[in-house]
């Protein structure tokens, strides 16, 4: 992990502020070795988004600015890029909650995806249909407008979306919010796909610790904009604190985060 | 009964087709709404400057009629390309109020530059279309409608027709369609929200010029076409700020409805009802339809 060039992306403590004001990353370090899956974990408001939106270079259309730190991604030191230049170098975010384009079909929605890049008619068609393998549900789909498609199809366009610019690394901000178990297994299994066949490295927000850590190779748990604990993600899973306070699983059995709480303002009150 | 059917028909085909001039005008507020979800307006300055500065090259440098043209459409391009430098980026990230106000600035800008160049007097426009009866259909049909008229229903037609491919049928015209759903989303895949501005600001600016074309020629090149922007306003909540197809339809029932209100009910209010009736009709459509008739409406799964 020390090989600078093993890494794609290396946030070195970044500070984030919004409004040149309110501090929504203290400090955050991590890497994404080239062609593995890292998972980045935490509750609402940790700042998972803040963290993929700094790499991104999104955060300037919410007013945030990276305000101390550096991010290294592939070569590059990211900076004062736009969204549209960071695709161009083969970085491409998935915003959280979907945000298709409701009014065009599911097949214009992928095909905007490679805008940035140029392409003949004939070699946009070749890569649908690779996308296509990916995305079967999709293909049946694809004449019907965006916004009428369920959930997990629009988290699939998102996905296909991105994937039609040929990201080296794709930033993927809670895929699976709101979807139902199967759902969230097959997203998952997608994910893995591209990331196996199309050596895509992915760098992966997640409330859904347990499914995250399972089909990643690598786990950052963060709470109020820093990074508490990090592991491979075998040794996250077994780790207590995770069990007990992500998982919801203690080693006198299955507990959720309220109980958690409870002992703790309990012993508090012993003391 | 015959003539009174005739002369009903005239007033109609006539009012449609005075709508097809707010239509062209309606045209460039549609364009600019569905990119940025702002009201320009500065699209009435917008009409001034193009033909004024369309008639400057004709009459002050000579210059023929096609090449005029042509240079004006560049001119607006190049407003286009201003704007999207000067005004719109340094805003990017501001609220769409904030944009709206700068609109309004602009206005004036355009306007008093307008002015500077090409002066203040009332210019007339010659087209070579007479703004008279057509002389065929009024033997045959016995229906006295202007041929000025015909060609800007004309003009109309082939604009929607040219915006509708493009928009449907080009790489830009997906990302403008893209950009008009989720402009977040449009940059996050990689497409250049700054492309997208400078073409619909040019495109508004060469609507611009065609729609001052024909009401230049109508009414001539003066100051007052600032305020036909006001025009537009009922048509758009007619047909909806976001559709192409809304901004023609609701030039025509704006200009049907103007026509034969003022004529048949018009007496009745000792007259030129013309100029508020469009209005009682967009408080209908506020109060019962706002999204217009082709507006976008928001899609919701239940």
């Amino acid at each position: 992990m020390s090989n600078n060039s093993a890494n794609i992306l290396d946030i070195k403590n970044i500070e984030v502020r919004y409004d040149n004001v309110i501090l929504a990353l203290h400090d955050v370090s991590l890497k994404v070795p080239k062609g593995k899956v890292v998972a980045l974990l935490g509750a609402n408001g940790a700042g998972k988004s803040t963290t993929l939106k700094a790499v991104s270079t999104m955060l300037a259309s919410e007013r945030g600015k990276v305000t101390n730190g550096s991010i290294e991604y592939d070569g590059n030191t990211i900076d004062k890029q736009t969204p549209s230049q960071m695709v161009g170098l083969g970085m491409v975010q998935v915003l959280e909650g979907r945000r298709c384009f409701g009014h065009l079909t599911v097949e214009e929605n992928i095909i905007s995806g490679a805008y940035s890049r140029k392409l003949s008619k004939g070699d946009i068609n070749q890569e649908l249909e690779k996308i296509y393998t990916y995305f079967i549900r999709l293909k049946e789909r694809r004449k019907s407008q965006a916004a009428f498609t369920s959930g997990g199809e629009q988290q699939m366009i998102a996905v296909a979306r991105a994937m039609m610019a040929k990201p080296k690394m794709l930033l993927l901000d809670e895929p699976t919010m709101g979807l139902a178990p199967q759902l969230v297994a097959e997203i998952f299994n997608i994910v893995k796909e591209l990331n196996t066949k199309e050596g895509v490295s992915i760098l992966l927000a997640e409330q859904n610790t347990n499914v995250a850590l399972k089909n990643s190779d690598y786990g950052y748990i963060i709470e109020t904009g820093r990074v508490m604990l990090d592991g491979s993600a075998q040794s996250l899973l077994n780790d207590d604190k995770v069990k007990e306070l992500y998982l919801g699983i203690s080693k006198k059995g299955r507990k959720n985060f309220r109980d958690v709480l409870k002992e703790e303002s309990l012993k508090k009150k012993i003391n | 009964m015959v003539d009174e059917l005739l002369f009903f028909m005239e007033v109609l085909v006539g009012g449609l087709l005075a709508g097809t001039m707010y239509s062209l005008v309606a045209l460039g507020f549609v364009l600019i709404f569905k990119a940025s979800a702002t009201f320009n307006f500065s699209q009435g300055a917008m009409v001034f400057f193009s033909v004024l500065a369309f008639c400057g090259f004709m009459q002050d440098f000579n210059i023929p009629f096609v090449l005029a043209f042509i240079l004006a459409a560049l001119l607006m391009v190049v407003v286009g390309l201003c704007t999207e430098r000067f005004v719109l980026r340094p805003l990017m990230n501001a609220s769409e109020d904030t944009v709206l106000m700068a609109t309004i600035g602009l206005g004036y800008v355009l306007e008093g530059l307008a002015q500077a160049a090409w002066g203040v007097e009332v210019r007339r426009l010659d087209l070579g279309i007479g703004d008279f009866p057509v002389p065929w259909i009024a033997d045959n049909l016995k229906l006295f409608i202007s041929a000025l008229d015909i060609t800007a229903g004309l003009v109309a037609a082939i604009m929607i027709i040219g915006l509708f491919l493009l928009f449907k049928y080009t790489k830009i015209g997906l990302g403008l369609r893209a950009v008009a759903d989720d402009a977040g989303a449009a940059s996050s895949i990689g497409i250049p929200l700054k492309h997208i501005m400078l073409l619909v600001w040019s495109a508004a600016g060469v609507v611009a010029l065609v729609a001052g074309c024909m009401w230049g020629a109508r009414a001539g090149v003066q100051f007052a076409l600032v305020d036909l922007a006001l025009k537009a306003l009922p048509v758009l909540i007619i047909g909806g700020f976001s559709s192409i197809p809304g901004a023609i339809i609701g030039g025509l029932i704006i200009g049907a409805v103007e026509k034969v209100l003022e004529v048949y009910i018009g007496p009745f209010f000792g007259g030129a009802i013309e100029g508020w009736a469009p209005y009682v009709l967009a408080i209908f459509f506020l109060l019962y339809r706002p999204e217009g008739l082709f507006g976008e409406k928001i899609i919701r799964r239940v």
